[in-house]
């Protein structure tokens, strides 16, 4: 059955669909720079940010405190590490699940114009859907320790990326015109 | 084409929603003033600085829970000490923090030699609640601390601003002086406890 044809779609739906892609895109950019700001680039510096500390543990507490003193060089304090708790991950959550699948969605009505094989299609708009929910999979999973779990944070932030270009360089070239259906079909 | 027109109007629904959406993600932490920086401002005269860390026992556990009915979520708490010349203490500092469904907020207290606030300043706020802090602070409620000793009432503070503030800063406000109630209990029982 076939679906509608981003290449033979009236001007505003093209346009529509362009310019959600660009403001998308700059959405992505802060996005971007956020993580970096305040979680990191490295899966040591995002294990770093959602893996908890380590509570009271009181079995194992010793009967009386202990102290240590050791100089400090103020020019050298570590910055205070941004992390982000339980709490705030059901925040982040609650609002940035949703959000994934609307854009998803979104992605999804556009690749269904984009007049690819079935097969492509369908994988993309799986890795559409799969980057955002594994991404938080992986922010719950070291949030309940498993630290080496922020690859999986990090491939996913990678992949919402890679689907979002793919998707902006195939629509592009969609909407631009000169090419004829039969040289890409 | 009624088709696509139905395609792009849920394009723009959807769109909608999503950037409703994006209004309401919680906002990140704001560092009103990096803690170097408070501990050199808030300790002048020190020529060299420390930090002590304090791992908590049962007992000071206990005792901490009995004085404020509070558990640290840190079994380490660290204190930052600054000493003049020939090793005079000058005063010692902590960084208190409290959650709160807006993020958290962090107030830096500095305590003389003489155990009493020298000095008390909100160190971290977030995005969303900064102008409420900022707000709670431009009354004076810092200063309201200065010369608080542990087991005196922080909330008497709050006494002092009463009706200058409204609805969100009040809020702030209250949650500043659990900070420091807190901070005190901990200056109290760890670090004074600690000493040599």
């Amino acid at each position: 059955m076939p679906l509608y044809s981003l290449r033979q779609a009236d001007r505003s739906v093209k346009l529509a669909a362009v310019l959600f892609l660009l403001v998308l895109g700059y959405a992505y950019l802060f996005a971007f720079l956020m993580v970096k700001t305040w979680s990191g680039l490295t899966p040591a510096k995002v294990a770093a940010t959602y893996v908890p500390a380590p509570g009271m543990d009181e079995m194992h507490m010793s009967t009386e405190s202990h102290a240590t003193t050791k100089p400090l060089d103020l020019g050298r304090m570590p910055e205070m590490q941004h992390t982000v708790d339980t709490n705030t991950l059901v925040q982040d959550s609650h609002i940035h699940i949703m959000i994934y699948a609307i854009v998803a969605g979104l992605l999804t009505l556009i690749i269904l114009g984009l007049d690819w094989p079935a097969w492509w299609r369908d994988t993309v708009i799986v890795a559409a859907f799969a980057t955002g929910a594994l991404d938080f999979a992986g922010q719950w999973l070291m949030n309940f320790g498993l630290g080496g779990f922020a690859w999986l944070t990090l491939v996913s932030g990678w992949g919402m990326s890679l689907v979002y270009l793919v998707v902006l360089y195939s629509t592009i070239r969609a909407v631009l015109p000169g090419r004829s259906m039969e040289k890409l079909s | 084409m009624i088709t696509l027109r139905r395609v792009a109007g849920a394009l723009g629904l959807a769109l909608s929603t999503a950037l409703l959406g994006a209004a309401a993600h919680p906002s990140p932490k704001v560092v009103l003033i990096k803690h170097a920086d408070y501990i050199r401002q808030t300790l002048a005269g020190a020529k060299q600085y420390f930090v002590r860390t304090v791992d908590i026992g049962k007992q000071d556990l206990a005792a901490i829970r009995r004085k404020s009915d509070y558990t640290p979520d840190d079994p380490d708490v660290e204190f930052y000490l600054g000493q003049g010349d020939g090793g005079t203490p000058v005063g010692v500092v902590l960084f208190q923090q409290v959650d709160t469904p807006h993020g958290p907020l962090e107030v830096g207290l500095t305590f003389g030699p003489d155990g009493a606030i020298s000095s008390a300043g909100v160190t971290t706020a977030t995005v969303e609640t900064k102008p409420w802090v900022l707000e709670a602070i431009a009354t004076g409620l810092m200063d309201k601390f200065t010369g608080m000793k542990p087991g005196d009432d922080p909330a008497k503070a709050l006494g002092e601003v009463q009706g200058k503030l409204g609805g969100m800063p009040q809020y702030m406000a209250e949650l500043i002086a659990t900070a420091v109630g807190r901070g005190m209990t901990l200056y109290a029982t760890l670090y004074k406890g600690s000493e040599s």
